[in-house]
C-alpha cells in the first residue's frame, strides 16, 4: 500500500503574548491508504495542533504534510474533519439535516443524492428522528454525533476525527466505535483517530502512535495485530488486546513522566537545542 | 366550551394588560386637562375629533406618506450600505486597522450630537432628506456589523474551510448569520435614530411631510392639530417598532432558542 498520508519533520511553534510554545517538535510518520491510524498522547502534547497541520488548517513552523504526494497547503478536498469543540463546529441556525447537507451542497452533490447521503449518515448515528431539531435542542453527546454524521456523509477519502467520542456515554461509544470501524470497512477512507482513550485507540487502530509530552514526537508507533473482525465483548477480553492496552499504557505513563523517545539510529540526527 | 371560555378569558386578561397603562396615561391627561384648562393643552376627545378631521383626508397622502417613504428608503439605504462596509471591515484585519480610528470616533459620538450639521444639510428635496437619514443611521449598524463579523467562532470558520465552504455560500451561511444578532440590534438602534431625522428633516427648509406640518400647526397656533400630528408620529414609531419586532423574532428564532438552552431553559 502507498503511504496516502506523509508527515515530514513536523514543527509548530506558537509564539505571541510573550510566550513562546513549542508544541510539535518534529514529528515523523506516514499513514498507508485506507488505514486506521490512532493517535493517543498527554493532554496538552499537541494532538490538536497535529490535526490541524495535517487538515491544511495550520501552517507548520517547519516540515511539510504531504496528501497523495500533493504537499497541503490549504485544506484539500476529500478530506472531513470532526474538530474536538463538537458543539462549536455546528452551525446554531441551521437545523440537524442542513448542517450535515451544507458541505454536500457546496461539493455539488445533486439533490436527491444528498438526501440520501444525509438520511444515511444520520440513521447511522442514530438521529434519524433529530434531523429537523437545531443543534443546541440536542444534547452533547447528540450534537458530537450530528459533527460524526457531517463528516462521513461527506464520504472523503481521509477523515481526521479529534477526541470525538469524548462527550458520549459508555454505551454510545462503544456503538459509535463499531460504527466508526464499519464505515471504515465500507468506504475504505483512512482515518487518523486523536483519542486520550488507550483500550478505545487499540480497540479501534490497525496501528497506534504514541505521542511524547509537548513539544510533541513519536513516542512508540505499535501495530495492533488483533484480527480484523473485532467485537466489543470478544476483542476486549482477548489476550492479546490486553498486552497491546498494557504496552501502550506504559508509554503514554513515559511520556507523562517527560521521558523522551529512545533516539532512533536511523532517523537523521536531531538538531542541537540552542 | 371549557377550553373555548378559557381561551376567551385568556384573551381578555391579556388585553386588559395591555390597555390598562395606555388608558390610565389617558385619563391623566383628561384629568390635567379639565383642571388647568390651557390652551396649549387639549383634552383627549378635542384631540381624537381633530386627529380624525386632520388626517382622514387627502392630507395623509400629501404629508404622511412622502415621510414614510423616505424613511424607508432611508433606512433601507443604511442598512445596506452599513452591512456591506460592516462585513468588509469586520472581515479585513488591514481595513480595521486602517479604520479602527474613525469608527471609534463615530462610537463614540451620540447621534443627536449630528442634528445641527444635518440641518445645513437637509435641503428642500427628497434625496437630501434622505442623505440625512443615511448618514445619521448608517453608524449603529455598521458599527455592530463590524462587531458581529469579527466575533465569527474560530472553531465554526475552520469547519467552513475544511469543507471548503467559501465565497458567496460561506458569507450568506456563516458570516451573516453569526452577525445577525448584532446587525439586528444596530438596525434596531438606527430605526428609532431614523424617525427622529425624519421629523428634523422636514422641520427646516420643507414643503411637506409629518416635520413640516406639525411645525405649520405650530406656528399658526393649530393646538389641537400639532397634538394630532404628534400623536401620528407616535403611532408610526409603534407600528414600525411592531414591524420590526416580527421580523426580528422570525430572524433571530435560532437566537432565542439558543440564548435559551445555554440559561438551561
Ligand atoms: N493558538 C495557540 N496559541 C498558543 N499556544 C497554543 C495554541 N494552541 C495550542 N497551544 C499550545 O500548544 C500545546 C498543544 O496544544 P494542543 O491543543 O495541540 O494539545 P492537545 O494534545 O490537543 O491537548 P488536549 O488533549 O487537551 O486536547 C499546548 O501547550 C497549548 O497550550
Ligand atoms: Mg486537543
Amino acid at each position: 500500500m502507498s503511504a496516502v498520508l506523509e508527515v515530514t519533520g513536523l514543527r509548530k511553534v506558537y509564539e505571541g503574548g510573550g510566550r513562546r510554545v513549542e508544541a510539535v517538535g518534529g514529528l515523523d510518520f506516514t499513514v498507508p491508504a485506507g488505514q486506521l491510524a490512532c493517535l493517543v498522547g498527554p493532554s496538552g502534547c499537541g494532538k490538536t495542533t497535529l490535526l490541524k497541520c495535517v487538515a491544511g488548517l495550520m501552517r507548520p513552523t517547519s516540515g511539510s504534510v504531504r496528501l497523495a504526494g500533493e504537499p497541503v497547503t490549504e485544506p484539500p478536498p476529500d478530506m472531513a474533519v470532526v474538530f474536538q469543540e463538537y458543539g462549536r463546529s455546528l452551525f446554531a441556525w441551521l437545523s440537524v439535516a442542513d448542517n450535515v447537507a451544507l458541505p454536500l451542497k457546496e461539493k455539488g452533490v445533486p439533490r436527491a443524492r444528498r438526501a440520501e447521503l444525509v438520511r444515511r449518515a444520520l440513521a447511522d448515528v442514530g438521529l434519524s428522528d433529530a434531523a429537523g431539531a437545531h443543534p443546541w435542542q440536542l444534547s452533547g453527546g447528540m450534537q458530537q454525533r450530528v459533527a460524526i454524521a457531517r463528516a462521513i456523509a461527506y464520504e472523503p477519502r481521509v477523515l481526521l476525527m479529534d477526541e470525538p467520542f469524548a462527550a458520549v456515554d459508555a454505551q454510545t461509544r462503544a456503538e459509535l466505535e463499531d460504527l466508526i470501524r464499519g464505515l471504515w470497512q465500507r468506504l475504505g477512507v483512512t482515518v487518523l483517530f486523536v483519542t486520550h482513550d488507550i483500550d478505545e485507540a487499540v480497540y479501534l487502530g490497525q496501528r497506534v502512535l504514541v505521542l511524547s509530552a509537548s513539544p510533541t514526537r513519536v513516542q512508540d508507533d505499535l501495530a495492533v495485530d488483533l484480527p480484523d473482525r473485532r467485537d466489543q465483548l470478544t476483542t476486549r477480553g482477548d489476550v492479546r488486546f490486553t498486552e497491546l492496552r498494557a504496552r501502550v499504557y506504559a508509554r503514554v505513563q513515559a511520556a507523562k513522566r517527560g521521558e523522551r523517545p529512545a533516539p532512533d539510529p536511523s532517523a537523521p540526527p536531531a538538531p542541537a537545542p540552542r | 366550551m371549557s377550553r373555548g371560555g378559557g381561551a376567551a378569558a385568556r384573551l381578555g386578561r391579556r388585553a386588559l394588560r395591555v390597555c390598562a397603562l395606555p388608558a390610565g396615561l389617558v385619563a391623566l391627561w383628561w384629568a390635567a386637562a379639565a383642571s388647568s384648562r390651557s390652551y396649549y393643552l387639549p383634552a383627549p376627545d378635542a384631540v381624537a375629533v381633530t386627529f380624525a378631521e386632520v388626517w382622514f383626508s387627502e392630507r395623509i397622502l400629501a404629508d404622511a406618506l412622502p415621510s414614510v417613504v423616505r424613511l424607508l428608503a432611508g433606512f433601507a439605504l443604511a442598512a445596506v450600505l452599513g452591512v456591506a462596509l460592516g462585513t468588509a471591515i469586520g472581515s479585513s484585519p488591514r481595513l480595521r486597522a486602517f479604520t479602527e480610528p474613525v469608527l471609534e470616533f463615530w462610537r463614540a459620538v451620540p447621534p443627536p450630537v449630528l442634528v445641527p450639521l444635518l440641518i445645513l444639510l437637509a435641503g428642500i428635496d427628497d434625496a437630501m432628506k434622505v442623505l440625512v437619514i443615511v448618514s445619521g443611521c448608517v453608524w449603529p449598524i455598521l458599527l455592530n456589523t463590524v462587531e458581529g463579523v469579527r466575533a465569527v467562532d474560530p472553531v465554526l470558520a475552520d469547519t467552513c474551510r475544511s469543507y471548503r465552504i467559501s465565497g458567496f455560500t460561506r458569507l450568506r451561511t456563516l458570516v451573516l448569520r453569526s452577525a445577525s444578532p448584532q446587525i439586528m440590534a444596530g438596525l434596531r438602534q438606527a430605526l428609532s435614530i431614523a424617525i427622529i431625522l425624519m421629523v428634523i428633516s422636514e422641520m427646516f427648509a420643507s414643503s411637506s411631510g409629518l416635520g413640516f406640518t406639525i411645525v405649520q400647526f405650530q406656528r399658526g397656533f393649530a393646538i389641537p392639530e400639532m397634538w394630532s400630528g404628534i400623536v401620528l408620529l407616535g403611532l408610526l414609531g409603534l407600528a414600525l417598532s411592531l414591524a420590526f419586532q416580527r421580523v426580528e423574532r422570525s430572524v433571530l428564532d435560532w437566537y432565542h432558542g439558543l440564548r435559551a438552552a445555554t440559561r438551561g431553559e
